[in-house]
């Protein structure tokens, strides 16, 4: 029903695309170091209070760079590194995209597959501004913010209006420019509406947006179609009530679906055979959230949420045509969180609890009608002490008492030092955690093709194994059985040492370094075989790894409104087990005359899949009020992809995916007071890498134009 | 004029981007014939394109080859043929990634193995510690099956065996004499396909063994 409005929708608006309505009123960056952020210290504070590395997003740059969701506008980022697999997932400072806790308005979105939140799930129609924190940050968000934060803030409603944006794209990887929209083109379309309006004192927003990005095959001897045809709907609804003059009532309701059109051949030792079938995911989020200002001093905010996701796929077959595989996939997700500000002249403490109920249920579980629960109780508590005008000094922690495993603690301690208003530096150290996920506890998969192995979370693998044991089927159980009892979350030191400086007027730059020690990741080892030699396997706690580096970000203002603005990260990362074996001779390398010799630690490239070197930069231009035009020129450098030497870790050696350079721009201009007009070029280069980058489509023209109605 | 401007940076920015992307020289090795083939320099001996039960269809339950094992004499460098499995005139068979010592269930010899860990250059005797180990099939072999355990890898997503560096196959010959073996590859020509090759390059050019080894006669441990 929902895809059909969606259609309906495409079908009506096929010639154009959407954007998001922004004031203008948003200054630029350069004029002031004292913007307002959110998520830093889980309250509004002046930049100048923030002790952690943060990058704003505003709408404005989502808006005039095209971006509808929010993949585009995150691989803008310099120390954003985009994962394949699972969806889009986000790399940050090196981490894996499990670790980066990812917000609506402060709550966490859920539906992860193999610990990746789909960054494509998530539209860019109804967005005010996104806040990028990095660094641990589980002293206030818990389980998964090891890496840092991302926190997508929505508008607010405002006053009397409506909006309606079309946008629609295009291109044709093979021959580049082609106009002829033909059978090798690719399509895409997106139509958004935003009205906004009042009944007596409560303010009503709402936005609905519908995406449609078809695809085309130009994978070699494939009819695959990468990236499948999709269809993207969501509404959302979010309200504001001052039910009386110190206490206001907010709340967001967003409903979105996505439907993917699936079908693709398998070429399994000569004979094809095809899948065909749909991927439906729905994520329903409710947010209620109730403030109340007891006096200047007091403040408290009761918060409650309640997340549900599905993700559904059925699979038939073209040779057998009377089975079918169903992935069912379903999460419960509620959360009621009390924070109390106390606001002191010199001391601002932050109180706060929580009780989160998790429940997720799936057919990689052992039965999907058996869902599974976590109940997690938590405090937090930090304290801001303002020392002589010029430092801030920040303390807090997190208590996560959880249902199923051990509780986490963690503290956090930062400094921020504001040598005037020009230049600020800023010191932290934190522990973050991840909690072990219902996939690490309760997967129970059987692969029957492949030598018959069965992958078991931990909780389960003690069960089953101890079953087949009593009937006789286990031939061996290995050490690593006897760890699966005490799964732990796993740990995260970060540190971050950087600062915020003005050399010139128009010159801003800011820059941080970074070191997270990771400690007891979960990774699935061999735990017990079976009489008939089928592997048996299960998560543990086993690595240790870390990552460290710099990134750097300018902005010059030069003037007309013309802006540069670069961005830079360094990246170095390591598996501490594997170092400790190059440093004791242990692994081994082949000369080009094929025989082996010790590996040298200087040969060796740390973790798989990251870039050494990201950069950016951006040339943009507000040639007056509704005329912008922009550049941006993002480079990531190769990543090691397949272990080539087969020695189990990543050198110098092994077989790399290419850097590259992907070039967009965009640019926009206002014809009357109501209508606006875009047209981009995504990828102008081109660039296309079917191997390592499966899901980036080649060179896309799109137009759009958005009309408000007053 | 400010169009200009754009332009200029532009075409700044690609150079910087470019100059940045200097790639790491790879290790390129060139493929031989493709012909069977023993080379002897010195006391190490280079086995070329050994076939192993090589490939001849690809069915409904994947690759298949005739299901033979080849036989392999160390102290005479030569291939032993089939007739001759049940005698102690071969020291080494290879069928697949599997690869047999002539000793319990695999024939009537004194053979054993044991992988060990390190360069072959290095190892300059058997060490003094050492246990060899005997097939007993199917339960286990001398030289441990399954990847990551024995003397190869085998990356599923990209369908490639590739030899571990850095493993030893230390054996005792049927004769009870000893050698130490390295396998240096396992596709025809010594070069492993690259990963994004097809399924069916990648059958058909694997199961050809490249190994060299340093055979001692005079039955010391000493190589």
């Amino acid at each position: 029903m929902k895809v059909g409005i969606t259609i309906l929708f495409f079908s009506v608006s096929c010639i154009l695309k959407t954007a998001i309505a922004q004031t203008d009123s948003l200054k630029p960056d350069y004029k002031s170091l004292n913007e307002i952020v959110v998520t830093s210290n889980k309250r509004e504070v002046l930049e100048n209070r923030v002790a952690v590395p943060v990058q704003i997003i505003k709408g404005k740059t989502i808006l005039q760079a095209g971006s509808l969701r929010l993949k585009d506008i995150l691989q803008e980022q310099a120390g954003l590194y985009l994962t394949n697999g699972f969806g889009t997932g986000v790399q940050m400072q090196g981490l894996n995209p499990d670790y980066t806790l990812i917000l609506l308005n402060g709550e966490p979105l859920i539906g992860r597959t193999a610990g990746v939140l789909d960054l494509n799930r998530i539209g860019l129609s109804n967005i005010k501004r996104i806040e990028i924190v990095k660094g641990p940050a589980s002293s206030l968000y818990g389980s998964e913010a090891m890496a840092g934060v991302i926190n997508i803030i929505t508008e607010k409603p405002i006053g009397k209006s409506a909006q309606l944006t079309a946008r629609y794209g295009f291109g044709n990887p093979n021959t580049g420019w082609a106009l002829p929209i033909g059978q090798n083109s690719f399509k895409q379309s997106d139509i958004n509406f935003t009205g906004n309006t009042s009944f007596g004192k409560m303010a009503i927003r709402y936005n609905l947006n519908g995406f449609y990005n078809d695809a085309i095959s130009f994978r070699p001897y494939s009819t695959d179609r990468i990236p499948q045809p999709i269809e993207r709907l969501s509404n959302q609804v979010s309200l504001e009530y001052p039910i009386h003059s110190k206490t206001t009532f907010t709340m967001l309701v967003r409903d979105a679906w996505d439907h993917y059109k699936q079908q693709f051949s398998v070429n399994n030792n000569g004979s094809v055979s095809t899948s065909y079938g749909k991927e439906v995911n729905h994520d329903l989020n409710i947010n209620p959230v109730l403030k109340h200002v007891f006096n200047s001093k007091v403040t408290s905010t009761l918060r409650l949420y309640g997340s549900f996701f599905r993700g559904y796929q059925k699979l038939s077959f073209s040779d057998k045509p009377d089975s079918s595989y169903i992935d069912d996939f379903r999460q419960k997700f509620y959360r009621a969180e009390n924070q109390t500000d106390f606001s002191f002249q010199k001391h601002h403490l932050t109180l706060g609890a929580g009780y989160i109920s998790d429940k997720a249920a799936s057919t990689r579980y052992d039965n999907i009608s058996n869902e599974k629960s976590n109940r997690i109780g938590y405090i937090f508590s930090q304290h801001e002490w303002e020392i002589k005008k010029r430092w801030v000094l920040t303390s807090g922690f997190r208590y996560d008492h959880h249902q199923l495993f051990t509780a986490a603690f963690s503290p956090k301690l930062s400094v921020k030092y504001n040598l005037n208003n020009k230049n600020a530096f800023h010191f932290s150290i934190g522990r973050g955690f991840k909690a072990p996920d219902f996939r690490q506890l309760y997967l129970n998969f059987t692969n029957t093709a492949a030598g018959g192995y069965t992958v078991l979370g931990a909780v389960d693998a003690i069960k089953v194994i101890q079953q087949l044991q009593a009937n006789g089927q286990i031939l061996e159980i290995k050490d690593d059985f006897s760890r699966l009892a005490n799964l732990n979350p796993e740990y995260s030191t970060g540190i971050n040492l950087g600062g915020n400086i003005k050399p010139h007027k128009n010159l801003k730059m800011e820059f941080n370094f970074f070191r997270n020690d990771v400690s007891g990741l979960i990774d699935a080892r061999q735990v017990a075989t079976k009489i008939n030699g089928g592997q048996i396997f299960s998560y543990i706690n086993i690595n240790k790894a870390f990552t460290l580096g710099g990134e750097i970000n300018t902005t010059l203002n030069i003037r007309h409104g013309f802006t540069i603005s670069a961005g830079y990260q360094f990246l170095n990362t390591g598996d501490k087990e594997e170092v400790s074996k190059i440093k004791k001779g242990l692994i081994f390398t082949r000369n080009n005359d094929g025989t082996s010799r010790t590996l040298l630690l200087s040969e060796y490239r740390g973790l798989a899949a990251r870039s050494t070197h990201m950069a950016n930069l951006k040339g943009s231009w507000e040639i007056e009020k509704g005329h912008f035009a922009n550049i941006r020129f993002l480079y990531r450098s190769g990543w090691y992809v397949t272990d080539k030497d087969g020695n189990g870790v990543y050198n110098s050696g092994d077989e790399k995916a290419k850097g590259n350079l992907i070039i967009n721009c965009a640019t926009g201009r206002k014809i009357g007071k109501k209508t606006m007009i875009t047209l981009g070029i995504d990828n102008l280069l081109n660039y296309q890498d079917v191997t390592y980058l499966p899901n980036l489509q080649g060179r896309m023209i799109y137009t759009s134009i958005n009309y408000t109605f007053k | 004029m400010k169009t200009r401007k754009l332009a200029i940076i532009g075409i700044v920015a690609t150079l910087i981007f470019q100059a940045c992307k200097k790639e790491e020289t790879n290790n390129v090795a060139t493929p031989d014939s493709g012909e069977f083939g023993v080379s002897v320099s010195g006391k190490i001996v280079t086995v070329k394109n050994m076939y192993a039960d090589t490939i001849l269809g690809i069915g409904a339950m994947g690759p298949y080859g005739a299901g033979k094992f080849t036989f392999f004499n160390l102290s005479t460098n030569s291939i032993v043929p089939n007739s001759d499995s049940a005698t102690t005139n071969w020291d080494l068979a290879f069928g697949g990634t599997t690869i047999r010592v002539n000793n319990v269930t695999s024939g009537p010899g004194n053979g054993g193995a044991f992988v060990y860990n390190g360069t072959f250059d290095a190892l300059t005797a058997v060490p003094a510690d050492s246990t060899f180990k005997v097939d007993n099939a199917p339960a286990s072999y001398a030289i441990t099956k399954g990847s990551g355990k024995g003397w190869y890898n085998y990356d599923g997503p990209n369908n490639l065996v590739t030899a571990i560096p850095g493993r030893v196959l230390v054996v005792k010959t049927a004769n009870g004499k000893y050698a130490k073996v390295e396998i240096l590859n396992y596709y025809k020509g010594g070069i492993t396909p690259s990963s994004t090759a097809s399924d069916s390059t990648k059958s058909y050019t694997s199961r050809f063994y490249k190994f060299r080894y340093t055979y001692q006669a005079d039955g010391s441990m000493n190589f």
